[in-house]
Formats: C-alpha cells, sequence, structure tokens
C-alpha cells in the first residue's frame, strides 16, 4: 500500500502537467507568472503583448511587421493551456521567456516568421532560432526562450583570456607613444594586428557568444533531455498550478540573484555565516494567486519563510494598532499607508536568533562587533529607544501643490537694456508628502530640534510646528509636528498651519480605520488614476519610473493589505478594482506587469 | 563637454520658467563683449531633483563637481585662443544661474574661439555641427542665427515638459558704437537712442522655430 500513493501521485501528476506549457519552465526559473484562463487574451494583440516589460528581453526581434495587427489567436496560440512568463538570474545568466500551448504550428511560423529551423540536439523536440532567441517545440508545446550572460561575468572571463596572451590593459592609454606615429602607420599596425590576434572587443563579444550558447545548452539540456523543469524542482510551483484561478505567481526568493549577490562576501569570506545566514532564507517562496472577478482583480499572496525567520516576523505583529495616525489620514487621499510592527519583540528576538549565528563565526572582526553588539544591548536605554518610535507609521501623497520659493530675475533698463538682478517670490510644483509615527518619548525629538535650532537659524519653532527652512533641495520647507504622542514631517504647509490638531470630520471613516486595524502590519489604498497621473516621474529613479509609467493611463484602486502572519508564512492581498468598460484581460496584463516590475 | 552643453540647454530641455540672455557689445573696429547669462532660479526644486539622480531619460546626469569642472576648463581653454583677451565665468550653484562673459578682438575670432573650444571638449568631433557662422560682422551690418548644433538639439528634445517651456523667455541683445538704421526682424526693440536692440522670444516658441531670434541689424554709416 505505501507505494501506491507514491505511484499514483505521480501518475496524476504526469498526465496533469507532463503534456502541458508549464512542463517547459526551466528550472532556473525564479519568478514566474501563469495565466490560467488564456481565453481572456485572445483579443490581445501580439504587438501589444510584445510591448510589456515582462517582454522586454525576447521583443526587440519580434518587431519586424509580421505580429502586425495580429492577435494573440492569429498566432495559433492554444487557449485551452497555460501562458506562463518566466524570469531567473543567477551569478552567470539571465533567463527569460514564456510558453504556452499550440494550437497551429503553420499561423505560428506566420506570426513568428524569424525564426529558422536549426538542428535539435534534444531529441523529441524541434529547436528554432532568431538571433539570441530561441524557440523550442516539444509536442504540442513552445518555449520561447532568452539566456543572456551575465556582463561582469563575460568581462571576468576575456579579462582572464586577454592578460594570460601578455597583452596590456585594453584601456591603456598609448597615445604619448602613439604621437611618433603617424595616422597611417598607426592604422597600417593596427590591420596587420588584427589580422593575426582578436582586439579586446571582438575577444569579449566571441566569450560572450560561446558562454551564451554554453548556457542555453545547459538550460535547455536540463529541461528537454534531462526533463529538470520547475514543476519538477519546486513542490510549491507543482502545488500552485492545482490552484483553481486566472493566474498564479511564484518566486524562488532563497534563489533571488539580489540577495544572491548581496551574500556573496559573506559566502567567500565568512563561509560558517553565510551557511547560517542562508539557512534562514531557506524555503523563503513567495506565491500568489490571481482572481479575476467583477471589475476587479484579487491578488492574494503569501510568503513562506523558516521558522527562525518567521519567529522573527511573528513577533514583529504583536502590536497594537495606534489609531491616532488615523486623523491624519484624509478620506479622500490619494494614495496613504500605515505600517504597524512592534519593533522592541522584533529586535528582541532578531537578537536572540541572529547574535549567536554571528558569534559561531571565528573571525577576529566580526568577534569584536558582536561584543561591541552585546555591549550595546547592555548600555542602551531600549526603553527610551523603542518609546520615541513605537511602531506605528503612516504615509500619505497629498497630490501636487504650488510651494512657495525664492527666485533671482532679471529686469532691465528700457533706455540702454541694461539688466541687473533681484529676489523675488516663486511658485514652483511639488508632490506633497506626508510621513509620521508614534511616540511616547516626544521630549527626545524635542531635544533634538531644539539642539538643532541652537546651532543653525534653519530650524524655527513656531506655534505647533517646527520648520526647517530650504531643507528640500535647498529649495522648500519642511514642517515637523511634535504632539499629541506624533512626530509628523511634512511639506504640506496646510497641514502644519491649519490642521496640526488633524483633519477632523475630513479624516478617514470609522469603516476604513476599522479595516486598518483589523489587517496585519501593513495596509496600503492608491488612488491610481490621481497618483500615477500626477506624480512626477523626475523626482524618481529610472527603474521606479518604469514602475510609474506600466501604471500611467489607468483608473481604479489599488489596496494593498496584510493579513495573518505566523511562523511559516504570512499573507497579504492586493484588490485593484478597476472602471467596468475596460477590458479585464488587458488589467491582468497590467497588473502582471506591475508585479514583474516589483520584481525583476 | 556634454556637462556643459547639458547646463547650457537647460532651458530648452526642462525648466518651469527659464531666461537666457545674451548681450554682445560691438565696437566700430570689430572688437567686443559677448555676454551670456542663463538663470535657472525658479526651477531650482526640479534642478536639485535631477541633479540627485544618477540618469535621466538614459543619460547620465552629471554632479555639480563636474558641471563646474567642465565650465572651468571652458573658460581656460577659451582664454588661450587667439583674439580673446578676457574670459570670466560665474556659476552661482545655488541659485543656479551661470553668466559667462568674452571680450574678443574681432567677432571672427570669438565665433572660432567658441567652436574650437566646443569641438575639444566634445569627444563625439562632429565637425559638421559646428560649421556654418552663427554671427557675421562686417563693419556696418550684423547677421546672427541660431546654431545649427544648438538647433537640432532642440529639436531632438522630448516634449514632456512643453507647458513648462512656455514659461522661459530668451533675450538677445545686441548694442553697437552707432544708432541702428534697420533691423529684419519686426520683433526687434530699439533703445531710444538706438544704439542697442532687444529681441526677446519664448523659449518653447523658440525650440519650435529656431528663426525666431535671427536678426539682421544694419548701421547708420
Amino acid at each position: 500500500m505505501k507505494y501506491v500513493l507514491p505511484i499514483l501521485s505521480s501518475l496524476l501528476f504526469t498526465i496533469g502537467f507532463g503534456q502541458q506549457s508549464e512542463s517547459l519552465i526551466p528550472k532556473e526559473a525564479v519568478t514566474v507568472f501563469s495565466i490560467n484562463n488564456v481565453e481572456l487574451l485572445d483579443k490581445i494583440g501580439v504587438d501589444e503583448l510584445i510591448k510589456y516589460d515582462f517582454m522586454d528581453e525576447i521583443h526587440q526581434e519580434l518587431f519586424d511587421g509580421s505580429t502586425d495587427n495580429k492577435s494573440l489567436k492569429d498566432a495559433g496560440i492554444n487557449f485551452d493551456q497555460r501562458l506562463n512568463i518566466f524570469y531567473g538570474k543567477n551569478l552567470r545568466y539571465e533567463v527569460s521567456g514564456f510558453s504556452f500551448g499550440i494550437k497551429d504550428k503553420a499561423a505560428l511560423f506566420r506570426v513568428f516568421d524569424d525564426f529558422d529551423a536549426i538542428n535539435s540536439e534534444y531529441p523529441g523536440a524541434e529547436a528554432y532560432g532568431s538571433f539570441f532567441n530561441n524557440l523550442a517545440i516539444k509536442g504540442n508545446n513552445a518555449l520561447l526562450i532568452r539566456v543572456e550572460p551575465i556582463e561582469s561575468y563575460v568581462l571576468e572571463v576575456t579579462d582572464s583570456i586577454w592578460f594570460s596572451r601578455g597583452n596590456l590593459s585594453p584601456y591603456y592609454n598609448a597615445f604619448e607613444l602613439d604621437e611618433e606615429i603617424s595616422d597611417e602607420e598607426l592604422l597600417s599596425q593596427d590591420i596587420a594586428f588584427d589580422a593575426i590576434e582578436k582586439n579586446y572587443n571582438e575577444l569579449r563579444d566571441s566569450v560572450e557568444f560561446m558562454i551564451q550558447k554554453a548556457y542555453l545548452r545547459e538550460v535547455l539540456g536540463g529541461l528537454l533531455i534531462k526533463g529538470d523543469n520547475l514543476i519538477n524542482t519546486s513542490p510549491e510551483f507543482q502545488e500552485l498550478l492545482l490552484h483553481p484561478v486566472a493566474g498564479v505567481f511564484y518566486m524562488d526568493n532563497e534563489r533571488n540573484f539580489d540577495r544572491a549577490k548581496n551574500l556573496w562576501y559573506l559566502k567567500t569570506v565568512l563561509p560558517t555565516l553565510y551557511l547560517n545566514i542562508q539557512e534562514l532564507y531557506e524555503g523563503n517562496i513567495i506565491t500568489g494567486d490571481l482572481l479575476l472577478r467583477d471589475q476587479e482583480i484579487d491578488f492574494n499572496i503569501t510568503a513562506k519563510y523558516s521558522e527562525p525567520l518567521g519567529s522573527i516576523y511573528t513577533e514583529m505583529n504583536q502590536i497594537k494598532f495606534d489609531k491616532r495616525i488615523c486623523r491624519y489620514i484624509k478620506n479622500d487621499q490619494s494614495a496613504y499607508f500605515a505600517y504597524n510592527i512592534n519593533l522592541k519583540k522584533a529586535y528582541e528576538k532578531a537578537y536572540e536568533i541572529v547574535l549567536p549565528m554571528l558569534a559561531k563565526e571565528k573571525n577576529a572582526e566580526l568577534s569584536l562587533n558582536v561584543l561591541l553588539l552585546k555591549l550595546a544591548n547592555e548600555y542602551i536605554n531600549k526603553d527610551a529607544l523603542f518609546d520615541t518610535y513605537k511602531g506605528t507609521m503612516f504615509g500619505t501623497f497629498n497630490g501636487i501643490k504650488k510651494v512657495k520659493t525664492r527666485k533671482i530675475e532679471f529686469f532691465y533698463n528700457e533706455k540702454t537694456f541694461e539688466y541687473g538682478e533681484r529676489e523675488t517670490d516663486a511658485e514652483e510644483d511639488m508632490p506633497i508628502f506626508t510621513l509620521g509615527i508614534t511616540t511616547a518619548r516626544p521630549d527626545i525629538p524635542e531635544l533634538i530640534l531644539e539642539h538643532f535650532s541652537q546651532i543653525t537659524s534653519k530650524f524655527e519653532k513656531k506655534e505647533h510646528y517646527w520648520i526647517y527652512k530650504n531643507a528640500i533641495f535647498e529649495t522648500a520647507p519642511l514642517y515637523i509636528l511634535n504632539l499629541n504622542g506624533l512626530i509628523i514631517c511634512t511639506n504640506d504647509e496646510d497641514l502644519a498651519e491649519n490642521h496640526h490638531l488633524g483633519y477632523g470630520t475630513e479624516r478617514i471613516d470609522k469603516r476604513q480605520i476599522k479595516a486598518i486595524k483589523a489587517g496585519g502590519s501593513l495596509n496600503a489604498s492608491i488612488d491610481l488614476k490621481s497618483v500615477v497621473n500626477q506624480f512626477p516621474l523626475d523626482f524618481i529613479a529610472p527603474e521606479q519610473q518604469a514602475l510609474m509609467e506600466s501604471l500611467k493611463g489607468k483608473s481604479g484602486k489599488l489596496v494593498l493589505k496584510s493579513n495573518e502572519t505566523d511562523k511559516k508564512q504570512t499573507t497579504m492581498s492586493v484588490v485593484y478594482s478597476f472602471d467596468g468598460k475596460e477590458f479585464a484581460g488587458k488589467h491582468l496584463l497590467d497588473m502582471l506587469n506591475t508585479l514583474y516590475l516589483l520584481t525583476k | 563637454m556634454k556637462s556643459i552643453c547639458l547646463f547650457l540647454l537647460f532651458p530648452l530641455l526642462l525648466s518651469s520658467c527659464i531666461e537666457i540672455i545674451d548681450d554682445i557689445t560691438i565696437h566700430t573696429d570689430g572688437s567686443g563683449i559677448f555676454k551670456y547669462s542663463i538663470n535657472l532660479s525658479s526651477s531650482k526644486l526640479k534642478v536639485n531633483s535631477i541633479l540627485a539622480l544618477d540618469s535621466l531619460n538614459g543619460k547620465k546626469v552629471p554632479s555639480l563637481a563636474q558641471i563646474e569642472s567642465k565650465i572651468a576648463t571652458f573658460k581656460t581653454s577659451l582664454a588661450e585662443k587667439p583674439g580673446i583677451s578676457s574670459v570670466k565665468t560665474e556659476f552661482n550653484s545655488v541659485d543656479f544661474i551661470l553668466k559667462i562673459s568674452i571680450e574678443f578682438n574681432s567677432v571672427a575670432q570669438l565665433q572660432q574661439g567658441i567652436k574650437t573650444v566646443l569641438q575639444e571638449m566634445n569627444k563625439e568631433k562632429d565637425k559638421e555641427a559646428y560649421e556654418g557662422d552663427w554671427i557675421t560682422w562686417d563693419g556696418k551690418t550684423m547677421s546672427r542665427i541660431i546654431p545649427s548644433m544648438l538647433a537640432a538639439k532642440a529639436k531632438s528634445f522630448e516634449n514632456s515638459d512643453v507647458d513648462l517651456l512656455k514659461n522661459g523667455t530668451y533675450t538677445s541683445i545686441s548694442r553697437f558704437d552707432k544708432p541702428i538704421l534697420k533691423s529684419s526682424n519686426s520683433n526687434c526693440k530699439l533703445n531710444p537712442s538706438k544704439t542697442a536692440s532687444m529681441l526677446q522670444v519664448n523659449t518653447y516658441d523658440l525650440k519650435l522655430n529656431n528663426s525666431l531670434i535671427e536678426n539682421t541689424i544694419t548701421l547708420t554709416p
């Protein structure tokens, strides 16, 4: 009997996933979006699809006119199967692509007409290539894949070969020597040298080409010969695919490259500590279900983690919500968040778990740091520290307002056209933010502000608030309110002057307060139309700009809240409600794209 | 060079209210003083926010130190050019006002000096961009146009800040020892003694139509 169940499950698994498009997701994928309800996308144009950021890595060669006015349906895609978009990155290469079912192969190649058949090294699979994109077809499933070596790794290999050949640095400036040689002589020397040996850039291109081929073979060999797909290697992903929802999201944070990169120093210099830290992240997998409802998309997220990490998170959540912050959140606020954590308990738990890990490492410098941590833990008044920031925080975006600034303007003498300068008032557009925390020790921030006001005239105490002149980019003031157990920083003059006690009847209603209170540590609400379309992109970093651009033109509301947290997992939900006139499949892709940008 | 170009072209790029003044004085013997001022003080917040970024629209944003260094290089290099006797620069990094003053022996030497320095500082070495005369003076008549390099750059800018550009002004002033007989640009104002002309245009209009500050001024014999 004991063999029957595994055999039965394995049979069910083979029947369930064996011949499906999801079986072509390589195990190297770290992030996967799998759309179950593909029917929704039948009206989506291929042109439209390839403009999404999640198609960025593979779309270039598809822009050749063959996709003009063609829908996914015209591309021969089987809508009875999942469309799986994946991305993965490790220390050597990035892998991206998507897998899907094929209904009409001829139609597929009418759209993707750049792909030429190549000899397949993989039994039972056909292979096609188009520049850096590769298409593998196995049965009625296809995999469009691109494998790109990490540039730093390519350069590392190139440098190694370049210098082993006795070459000087490719960046060596030989101008001083070359000055004595005429341009013609120099050119003929270069041609003669190029004929016998590759220059640095040519060598780098060759290395990149060969590495790219090797990695592609590694990925495809594992997938198509050994059958090492993500379903086989990740039970969580396998289970996720059984959810009866419109789409699912998977991210293996344990294999997340950026985290791995951050731990690289530990791995090489402090290997024991690395292993301990790695244990903390063991099983840190984030999964999500996308549910399509009437004029709404729900995204339910579950973050699983190891028990030590879970015990820190659980302690963090042991806190009562301080509703005083709600006075400063308006009912029609464009966007706000409330974050509620018990910092003291989280610190104590982290100290209990992380310090023994650090202490195990036999490294003089680290050992000294451990001693300093232990002493700080003994000497510092932790009650005063954690009473200064009690753990409840809120932030609001109040739209764009004109703020008063000073400018220099030129003025002209009409008789001579000579000009001079004078300082006058000016106004500039500025995003208005408010950030506040709860405190049980208002005397401590007051002490700091008093001190600053004694050393610079930029800090000045007004009736209800402190003003820090020209705090923002040496131009606009920052207002600091320290009252009623809250410390609030804002560039909103209206809040400082007229609403220092809160917004009164204009504040968020009881229903919303109840929802925040009932939620977990994080609650956020964003009115997409007023936030995304108003927010000045110049103020944020390029990668965040891409995220904001992806949301531009959207109407609707995003509500995010965390729910239950225990030692094994925490759950969160994002609800995206939109205008009913808009096309649900498009919203689903927009949502996926936003998630992709957030997780990339 | 890109740093200084970026700063010089900020007006046409992204300012919410910008003032540019070019002011040239040409004496009868052909010598004179050229002054160029860019005032971004009413866009301090925006300029500061951009300077805080690493890159903007895929292009690296120079630091204040890099801008100051390029201005210093521009000053030193130009001062060494023939016919240029004195170059002064003043950069107010709090209010973002740049002022340049150049004394020259002849208009041709001024133009050649600026072209040479820009080419020296520009790694792209795009010689064609510097071809043609931006300003000419034959003792009686002065003609000026927007340099093709600046015109092409301005045209290539994205229109994301169109509304903001509409508030900017470009003022072109020309001064002479003798009274002005006529001016080809009907928007050109003359002072009561007719020894100076002023042409003021909107920066957004100028971006769309570079010929707005084209002008040929003829002096009385």
